[in-house]
């Protein structure tokens, strides 16, 4: 039994050493504002940008973060709400900061 | 909560749950057995330590001084059903219906012999079905806001209340063990969750000229890993779950936290 929880509990751990929250795909954001407005499709997002970090929520919504370079090491957010039949509802820009590591 | 923490609450939550079942097995035959008759629902609330966040709420009034102190009510798992809760306080020879509005928030009574009697607060819902937090909002704000200062004292009384619902009782035991309300509410690793009325899309900060967007994972509980859900109170919320920048003193207390929703009307829920 102490066998089988050591290994659980270091399997776990050693998963919190690995497994960070990736840091959105990073997009310049000249290319975002052209191609990215309500409308836009989840498809065409993934194939003209590629995954990227999100989060899916169970109401079908997803909210999809992505980082555009704004000098000095930092990066520009810009999120994207989709709506549970794949379209985009809603985009904003969001504050200027270093990426998650 | 930082996220290594986090990660070592999970790993001794779940290793206790491994233990647990475990000791179930049939090899494990020379393991003695305790018989536990009764145990406390992680839902039901030390009364004491309600009665402590009350306290706070008086001392620490100046964060909020336009504001009263309700306790609300939230869903933890997707079943629950929020209407018709009924709570009391009961103690070994005292018990004391409370009165539940229909947003589900309560004013909490003080009586000395419920106190002397270590009384719980209980709920007519299943282990974890709900979670709890203070509700302290200043009257006449512009719709779709809050202020700061209330939410700091509502992280001070919710802290010191017991407030937090976690699924796991030694998940629990060591976020209270780790964790003080003094701690929570003062340090960027604090973490203490809020949820909106609805989905959120952004969230702002506003002080006179100065207006910030909060960073995206100050929203949906940092982009919490879905097998962690489960033991955060955040589990059926995570969609109008938020932090703010509460141990920032360069934002002062009457700072205003507008909303943007995912939706500009609410959705019906089916």
């Amino acid at each position: 039994m102490s066998t089988r929880v050591l290994f659980l509990s270091l399997t776990l751990l050693a998963g919190c050493a690995t497994s960070n929250i990736p840091p959105g795909t990073q997009v310049p954001a000249e290319r975002l504002a052209a191609a990215v407005a309500p409308g836009t499709t989840k498809a065409e997002l993934l194939a003209t940008f590629g995954k990227t970090q999100a989060v899916v929520f169970d109401s079908g919504y997803e909210a999809w973060l992505y980082q555009s370079p704004a000098g000095n090491g930092r990066f520009a957010e810009f999120v994207i709400l989709i709506n549970p039949q794949g379209v985009v509802t809603k985009t904003r820009k969001g504050p200027v900061s270093a990426p998650k590591p | 909560m930082s996220y290594l923490l986090r990660c070592l609450l999970l790993a001794s939550a779940a290793a206790v749950t491994a233990a647990a079942h475990a000791q179930d097995t049939p090899s494990d035959t020379s393991v003695a057995t305790v018989k536990v008759t009764t145990t406390r629902d992680p839902v039901d609330k030390s009364y004491r330590k309600m009665i402590k966040g009350m306290e706070r709420f008086e001392r620490e009034h100046a964060y909020a001084p336009a504001a009263g102190l309700r306790f609300q009510l939230l869903p933890r798992t997707p079943d629950v059903k929020m209407e018709g809760i009924t709570l009391r306080v009961a103690g070994d020879t005292l018990s004391a219906k409370v009165p539940v509005e229909p947003d589900n928030s309560f004013v909490l009574p003080r009586n000395e012999q419920l106190l002397r009697e270590d009384a719980a607060v209980l709920a007519n819902r299943k282990t974890t079905s709900m979670t709890w937090r203070a509700a302290i909002v200043t009257p006449g704000l512009p719709a779709g806001t809050r202020r700061l200062g209330d939410m700091r004292l509502e992280c001070r009384v919710g802290v010191e209340a017991g407030l937090v619902s976690n699924s796991s009782p030694l998940f629990g035991w060591l976020s209270n063990a780790l964790t003080g309300a003094d701690e929570v509410c003062t340090s960027p690793n604090g973490n203490y969750l809020f949820f909106a009325e609805r989905p959120l899309f952004a969230v702002r900060l506003r002080a006179g000229e100065r207006s910030e967007t909060l960073p995206f994972h100050f929203l949906y509980a940092g982009g919490l890993p879905r097998e962690e859900l489960p033991f955060c109170d955040c589990q059926v919320l995570l969609d109008r779950t938020y932090y703010v920048p509460l141990w920032d003193a360069s934002w002062p207390d009457d700072t205003l936290v507008e909303f943007e929703y995912m939706t500009d009307v609410p959705e019906a829920t089916p």
